[in-house]
């Protein structure tokens, strides 16, 4: 991940700090030559202060950024946030007094910064349902095809590894052998499953699993949704009365981390509809470049609390936001 | 779906078209946002660049602005085409050759299976034989899922829900396939990291050796798609790329990119969950649309899979004949169910295509509209239904009571007839329509049927 982003990076810091210095440099001899002239006192403070520390002008940072942004476009960074890092860093680093010699730093803290602004730190799921008042309901959606039934069979085998108790809704009845893939998850796994027909009202599915854990102790129910266009707006009501009747503590938004502008525009339609809590990022290993996280992280305002990162069942991993920062300049 | 891309395209263009003056920094400006408008549509940095550079070149051409304005459009029309593929794919079926074997692959979740089953179903309603054999012996219920599938599109279906080679499944079929026309494969999801995934690819390649291997790609992917168009090309020879999930706000200049990557040109688009939200695609209309020049090709094309045989027969002579009633518009209104919602169809009529971005919801609202309208016409007598200008006051009053529809709403419904009976006549629709009609239709008839 970021392999190829790394490089480019640390090759651009390095250019912006030799232009910076020689800005500096340029300074310097002007400020000399006044003082030649002029013979006063008072400037000596002044090229000292020049020296030591320098200034980032605009042009400066407009170039740096234009090249910043083009490696942030080639890493799947939407352009959207690539627009609110580009206002952050412009207030911040413009006409800011760096430290010469140190300016390479300051330029990496202040990205890590701007970047860290646009992800939050996960919160501990397991903690959190252990805390919570029985059954801890979590909801999925997402488009078709981002992997919401695997990420599901990826978090209940980690939930009972855990010691809590699960029990499955496949409320996706709508695609076909949607059913008899969660049921697979569920033998193999050996957890419980509630199921109805095909075509059958998925917030009753829903409903059921609830009850079935209310009744028996169950300490989480996992809702498994249809994948659905964000621009349905049927489908998206009935994701609304899902999660009217399942009331759940948590609605997991799943996205997959090689999607590219739309996740913007997919997120912002869930999150309007139903309100993300979190997000599960799947496919991470397919896509060194990771820019997805970036840009759903921006728009959403929520944590990312695992990523999912192959086939197996096992292959879910916290998300770690210092992590995928460090990644990108180390 | 792709409005937004368009929207932008346009917008720059607008914009030329606008000053008086196209000087240097009226350029950058433009530049400045086609470029930004490709970028969001997840097209290759590198094809953008290239094609802004083509664009610099051709501003600084000394020529006044409204004639620069449409070699612009031109333009970037062509290049767009060119890189989508400038000949129009046509799919040529050996039917000697049994079975014309077409295997489909792709990344994981990009809706293989679901094409997979579209795809035999576009063709069986072109007369062909058809079938489909599950390759797919990794994700769970993926059989299951075909068959199912291809039980709902009633074609033959050949999986086995135990075996977990995928070679061995081709085997045991093998013969069976020889009945039929073409055999649509489809096979496991896969990443090109995935070494064992990759091999598995090249053995079924080799062994089945498939007539055509289509690339399913999403059309929300973003920059993984040219590493991996690359890695399925360096797999196996692809014959051409598969875009799903158009119905989305995605603008698929992931599938741009891959095009290139893949040296292959997209072959179909899919635009939703039902099994005929499948489209042959042509890359000068998608792109015409992509510049809001709107697309009745398209339309045609989709209207005749929605209709049976049979209706569309009927449907097309109605369409050619100047006696056009009421009837016609009903069956249309009946057919525009079949085709979809509303507001894609708006698409690709040439003059709404620029309405779409705040039309959704005006859209949701027609569609209440023509559910009230079919019971309107389902209230007149066979004569107003042929011949509706004899609709008078009177007339109106009694199928207004009749159909519980207000009277306002029957003049609009009347008003509609007229302007399509209108726009029918000025077209052919048989012969297709070139540019030139088509933007001059767009101007005519975009303002009359919305801005009333």
């Amino acid at each position: 991940m970021f392999r190829f982003l790394k490089e480019k990076l640390s090759k651009l810091l390095k250019k912006t700090e030799k232009e910076i210095e020689k800005a500096a440099e340029a300074e310097k001899e002007k400020i000399e030559k006044e003082r030649e002239k002029e013979r006063k006192v008072g400037v000596i403070g002044k090229i000292k202060k020049i020296i030591t520390l320098t200034k980032l002008n605009e042009e400066v940072f407009e170039k740096f950024f234009s090249e910043f942004e083009e490696l942030l476009i080639e890493n799947n960074v939407a352009i959207e946030a690539i627009d609110f890092l580009h206002e952050k860093l412009r207030k911040e680093l413009v006409g800011k007094e760096i430290e010469r010699k140190k300016v390479k730093e300051a330029l990496e803290r202040s990205l890590k910064e701007a970047l860290s602004s646009l992800l939050l730190e996960p919160f501990d799921l397991i903690e959190e349902i252990k805390r919570s008042e029985k059954p801890y309901v979590i909801v999925f959606f997402g488009i078709n095809g981002v992997g919401k039934t695997l990420t599901i069979a990826k978090i209940a085998k980690l939930l009972k590894k855990n010691k809590i108790t699960v029990v499955l809704a496949a409320s996706d009845t709508f695609r076909a052998a949607a059913i008899e893939q969660l049921e697979k998850h569920s033998n193999a796994l050996n957890i419980k499953m509630i199921k109805h027909k095909y075509g059958a009202d998925p917030a009753a599915v829903a409903f059921d699993a609830i009850k079935h854990a209310k009744a028996r102790n169950i300490d989480c129910v996992l809702i498994d949704t249809a994948g659905r266009m964000h621009t349905k707006k049927d489908l998206m009501e009935e994701m609304k009365k899902i999660c009217k009747v399942s009331k759940p503590n948590l609605k997991i938004f799943v996205a997959e981390s090689v999607v590219g502008n739309d996740a913007i525009e997919q997120a912002k339609a869930f999150d309007e509809a139903v309100g993300i809590d979190c997000i599960v990022l799947t496919k991470f290993d397919v896509d060194e470049k990771g820019g997805a996280c970036i840009s759903i992280g921006y728009v959403t305002n929520k944590p990312i609390l695992f990523l999912g990162t192959g086939q197996s069942y096992d292959d879910l991993k916290p998300f770690n936001k210092e992590e995928i920062i460090n990644a990108l300049f180390s | 779906m792709l409005d937004k891309l368009g929207g932008g395209l346009r917008k720059a263009l607008h914009k030329l078209a606008s000053s008086v003056f196209v000087d240097k920094k009226v350029v950058e400006d433009v530049i400045k946002q086609i470029k930004r408008t490709l970028l969001e549509a997840d097209v290759n940095l590198e094809l953008v660049n290239e094609l802004c550079e083509k664009v610099r070149k051709k501003a600084s051409e000394k020529v006044p602005g409204i004639e620069k304005k449409e070699q612009i459009i031109k333009l970037i029309h062509d290049e767009l085409v060119n890189i989508l593929g400038a000949k129009s794919f046509k799919l040529e079926i050996d039917r000697k050759k049994k079975p014309y074997k077409i295997m489909l692959i792709g990344l994981y979740g990009t809706g293989k299976t679901t094409t997979t089953v579209k795809l035999a179903f576009y063709y069986s309603k072109r007369n062909y034989k058809v079938c489909v054999l599950g390759l797919d012996t990794h994700r769970q219920a993926a059989p299951e899922q075909l068959e199912q599938l291809a039980k709902k599109a009633n074609v033959a279906c050949f999986v086995d829900k135990e075996e977990k080679n995928a070679l061995s499944v081709w085997k045991k079929f093998s013969d069976k396939l020889k009945k039929y026309d073409i055999v649509f494969i489809d096979t496991a999801g896969r990443d090109t990291l995935s070494k064992g995934l990759i091999n598995e690819l090249k053995t079924l390649n080799k062994v089945i050796n498939p007539e055509k291997t289509f690339l399913v790609i999403s059309a929300d992917i973003g920059k993984a798609a040219s590493r991996l168009a690359k890695g399925f090309s360096q797999a196996c020879k692809i014959d051409g790329i598969i875009v799903t999930k158009l119905d989305g706000t995605a603008k698929a200049g992931g599938a741009l990119s891959s095009c290139k990557e893949a040296k292959a040109n997209v072959v179909f688009i899919t635009t939703g969950e039902k099994l005929y939200d499948i489209e042959s695609f042509d890359a000068t209309s998608f792109v015409s649309r992509l510049l809001g020049l709107g697309d009745l090709k398209a339309l045609v094309e989709k209207a005749r899979l929605a209709f049976e045989e049979k209706e569309r027969k009927k449907l097309e002579k109605r369409l050619k004949a100047e006696t056009f009633t009421l009837d016609d518009l009903y069956e249309q209104i009946k057919a525009m169910q079949k085709i979809g919602p509303l507001s894609k169809i708006a698409e690709m009529i040439p003059g709404f295509s620029f309405l779409t971005s705040r039309a959704s919801k005006l859209f949701d609202v027609q569609e209440e509209k023509l559910k009230r309208w079919k019971y309107a016409i389902d209230s007149m007598t066979k004569e107003e239904r042929e011949n509706p200008e004899m609709i008078n006051a009177s007339r109106l009053a009694r199928i207004s009571k009749g159909s519980a529809v207000s009277a306002g709403e029957i003049r609009e419904l009347l008003k509609q007839y007229k302007i399509m009976k209108q726009f029918i006549s000025e077209t052919n629709l048989e012969q297709g329509i070139d540019q030139r009609t088509l933007q001059k239709l767009a101007k005519k008839f975009g303002k009359k049927l919305f801005l009333h």
